[in-house]
């Protein structure tokens, strides 16, 4: 800040004509409370697809007191509030309806205390899911849950959206790994769910505030489960002339018994892609590759590896490479988390979908979607979480021309619905965000959703926190059309 | 409405993933999207495609941006970060957003060497006398009076410079007497060739920074000899001449560029198995070495016969704050990347940290750090005679 800036906000010139505005500063501090246009803008919307939203005012809370006034600040001016992570989320469950206070938390981004007697690190939300796991090497520990994003996204938005990765196959999702939150609900209350003792006292909430998208409330602090790193991993890389082939594989592994860390699908155009990025030696000539990660002791990986390479060749793998050396597998996981990003090579804007199908009918949803990207003349990628059966279907378009947002939407649908009549479900890990409200009405009945807005009720009564998300209008209690609304000027 | 000169295509490369925030010094200091890649690319493509205000926190954001270039590497997209804030800081500055006049007066004097010795002298004095802002990075023992290098022959060329030659002159010596050890007879390029523009490029001149390349491109291009530089900000920005004319001529010019540890590693089988010194040197990544040469890997190389222990610096592949001219601007963001920086490296135990910019180390030094570049180390080594 130059010295006119501290000037003027020395003399007050930079404090809003908004009271609810001025409140937040003199609970914050000037330079932690944003409110111009700019600002404004740039906390209008995560890494989704879908149109802005409008940004109130911005925070950046460094303390749990102070998310604390910030919601009671907002409840005394019934205003919304929504946090925010990374805003790495794809399913816009960050994205600002209603011009709510916008909560950033990665200035709150402290390893607070690792109590390795208990296995459990103490984080602030805004830590990076893989500084955490980086700062746990030296223990020979790791947080298991390693989203795609890893690299970037909070473990506050990790607890927000349920999130999955890799290697949750063998470990499970987040939810697997959190043992308490401190959380801060609409109201402004601080309460504590859940805890270190294998059997908390009371209902166990944290099913509950776990993957709510921030509509129960703000996590400030997060007990989460560290891991032991295994002695040895092996990590193969199979290569197909067809993605069927893949499919089965991966079905015929789990049904032999075997639960690898990981295991990955990339088809041929998105491997092509990511080789491009990174040159880890992907083979770009195979229809689709499988990557499989298998870890424990090493006797164990060694049998574990060959079985695989069995299952692999019976059902048709033309290749099968093991990585030599621990450069070699982090080249390849990073191309494999990288993907998303890699894929602009080909085209300015995706619409990355998650859908979960089961694992024995993977081939034949894959060839559905295929068939939908043939129809609506769109690109469509695959790489996906293949051992439990979770999509990643990337529809890839140029946003600027006339209609192909509306076409892709559209696809997007279809794709939704097909996974729906194979038995899946709507999210694996991106959450519903706005992405997928409408579509909720398809997998619950009314009475379902009456019950989750209930739960909804009990900790939000004003429905204030994130409002207009994962529940579908008629079920939530604010009807997104008002909230899109944009009430211009007001803070000017 | 304010036309930023970016085309749309380059724009369009970013997909708003996010995967460069964690590699961004800026974004990692305050955790705000305004300072990150992301949040700055996104408020180019508003203002270049849909005509949105340039607001003072949008020149902010963009001012506070260290153009370290980390994200580059990071980027999945290949999104050419650099070349993007290159030209929004220039349209900036054209439109009077951002660098009055009287924050353009430092940089004529980069192309004029006389003059910038002659005030080196005077800041010399003005610091001696505590006349000068602390932040004012500069090293404590520049001499009043100081010889230019002497040319030893006609293999290479050394690159010179601008501040460091009128600063750091002592680098540069060692830098010809390990070439010359090597079998090269050095040409350095002295007055001849002032300045490279790589500081009036960041700053948003870019103008000048066309006019300077020009200028350097027919000043040594007499002869095909290779030119060598020990400041890795400049030889990035020598290596980039190509990109900036977009001329055949920028593009053969920029292909006889070579970072000095580059050289020295393809040549250091002349040597035979020298003395190593007993110390251990942490080496420090210069950003312009590791995201934009990409040949930081040459600087372990040529260390690793001369020394005892190399120790790599684990500082998460962030910039130290330096960034030429930006710990003049953004004093604060600037301490604030180098308190990273410094914790990491007090963090390890170590002789001295090794780094091949003369901006970071000054920047560095200003905090006590006990730092040279790696011809320094080296010459010091090669000094001692060599093991037979």
């Amino acid at each position: 800040m130059s010295f006119l800036d501290r000037f003027k906000k020395a003399i007050g010139r930079t404090t809003s004509q908004d009271p609810f505005v001025a409140d937040l500063i003199e609970a914050l501090s000037a330079e932690r409370v944003h409110f111009d246009a700019t600002q404004r803008f740039l906390h209008s919307h995560d890494a989704s697809v879908f149109d802005e939203g409008n940004a109130g005012p911005v925070c950046f809370p460094i303390t749990t007191q102070e998310v604390q006034e910030i919601m009671q600040i907002a409840q005394q001016y019934s205003r919304p509030v929504v946090a925010r992570g990374a805003g790495t989320g794809l399913a816009g469950g960050a994205i600002p309806l209603g011009e709510p206070a916008v909560i950033a938390m990665t200035k709150m981004n402290k390893i607070l205390e690792i109590d390795i007697d208990n296995r459990v690190a103490w984080v602030e939300p805004g830590v990076i899911n893989l500084d955490l796991s980086i700062h746990l090497q030296q223990y020979g520990y790791h947080f298991a849950p390693d989203p795609s994003s890893q690299q970037v996204c909070t473990i506050g938005g990790n607890v927000a959206n349920n999130s999955g990765g890799p290697h949750c196959l063998a470990y499970g999702v987040t939810d697997a790994h959190v043992l308490a939150l401190e959380v801060i609900l609409p109201d402004g209350e601080m309460a504590v769910i859940g805890g270190l003792e294998p059997e908390p006292e009371g209902l166990d909430l944290r099913g509950a505030f776990i993957g709510s998208e921030g509509t129960l409330g703000i996590t400030t602090k997060i007990g989460v489960r560290i891991t032991k790193t295994p002695p040895d991993v092996r990590t193969l890389l199979l290569s197909f002339s067809s993605m069927r082939d893949a499919a089965q594989t991966v079905s015929a592994v789990i049904a032999a018994g075997i639960v690898p860390a990981a295991m990955e699908v990339m088809d041929q155009r998105i491997t092509n892609a990511v080789e491009s990025f990174v040159g880890a030696g992907y083979p770009i000539d195979a229809a689709a590759v499988l990557l499989v990660e298998v870890e424990g002791l090493i006797d164990g990986t060694e049998i574990e590896a060959s079985h695989i390479r069995e299952i692999g060749f019976k059902h048709g793998a033309t290749n099968i490479r093991v990585a030599d050396s621990e450069q070699e597998r982090e080249l390849l996981w990073k191309g494999r988390k990288t993907a998303f990003g890699a894929i602009a090579q080909i085209a300015p804007d995706y619409y990355l979908h998650d859908t979960v199908v089961p694992r024995s009918s993977l081939a034949d949803v894959l060839e559905k979607i295929d068939e939908v990207a043939e129809r609506y003349e769109l690109i469509v990628m695959n790489v996906f979480h293949a051992g439990d059966g979770n999509l990643h279907p990337l529809l890839l378009f140029d946003a600027r021309e006339e209609g192909m947002l509306e076409k892709v939407h559209a696809a997007g649908a279809e794709i939704m619905r097909i996974s729906l009549d194979a038995g899946g479900v709507l999210s694996g890990e991106h959450g519903i965000g706005i992405e997928k409200q409408a579509y909720m009405n398809e997998l619950f009945t009314d009475e379902d959703l009456n019950h989750q807005n209930r739960l909804r009720y009990a900790f939000d009564p004003d429905c204030r926190s994130n409002p207009g998300k994962v529940l579908p209008a008629g079920h939530s209690c604010a009807d997104i059309q008002a909230l899109k609304k944009v009430p211009e000027g007001i803070w000017g | 409405m304010v036309d930023l000169k970016i085309g749309i295509e380059e724009l369009n490369t970013c997909v708003q993933c996010g995967l460069c925030l964690p590699h961004c010094p800026t974004f990692r200091i305050t955790g705000e999207e305004a300072m990150s890649p992301r949040g700055r690319i996104r408020l180019m493509q508003e203002i270049q495609m849909n005509d949105r205000p340039i607001t003072k926190e949008a020149v902010d954001s963009f001012d506070t941006c260290i153009q370290c270039r980390g994200c580059e590497p990071a980027c999945p997209s290949g999104v050419p970060y650099g070349s993007l804030i290159e030209q929004t800081k220039s349209t900036l500055v054209e439109k009077k957003y951002l660098l009055p006049k009287w924050q353009q007066i430092p940089f004529f004097f980069l192309t004029r060497p006389r003059l910038l010795r002659f005030f080196t002298r005077l800041l010399v004095v003005a610091k001696k006398i505590h006349l000068l802002p602390n932040r004012f990075a500069m090293p404590e023992n520049i001499p009043i009076w100081d010889k230019p290098l002497r040319e030893s022959g006609n293999d290479v060329y050394l690159f010179t410079g601008c501040v460091m030659d009128a600063w750091q002159r002592e680098t540069h010596r060692s830098s010809k007497r390990v070439l010359e050890h090597l079998g090269f007879g050095v040409t350095p390029t002295g007055d001849r060739i002032p300045c490279c523009g790589a500081l009036h490029d960041h700053a948003g001149l870019m103008q000048s920074a066309k006019d300077i390349s020009q200028k350097v491109i027919r000043s040594l291009s007499e002869n095909e000899l290779p030119i060598l530089v020990d400041s890795a900000g400049c030889g990035a920005a020598l290596k980039e001449y190509g990109h900036l004319l977009g001329t055949d001529e920028a593009n053969r010019f920029s292909a006889r560029v070579f970072d000095i540890h580059e050289w020295v590693a393809e040549h250091l089988d002349v040597l035979q198995s020298p003395a190593k010194l007993p110390i251990s040197v942490i080496v420090q990544d210069p950003c312009h070495l590791r995201h934009v040469q990409e040949s930081h890997e040459a600087v372990r190389l040529v260390l690793e016969p001369f020394v005892e222990t190399l120790i790599d610096l684990n500082d998460d592949g962030l910039c130290c704050g330096a960034g030429g001219a930006f710990s003049l601007f953004q004093p604060a963001l600037a301490s604030q990347a180098r308190e990273r920086k410094v914790a990491g490296i007090r963090a390890q135990s170590h002789d001295v940290v090794a780094s091949a910019n003369p901006g970071c180390m000054l920047h560095l030094q200003q905090v006590g750090v006990n730092i040279k570049h790696p011809m320094e180390i080296i010459d010091e080594a090669l000094s001692r005679g060599i093991q037979i």
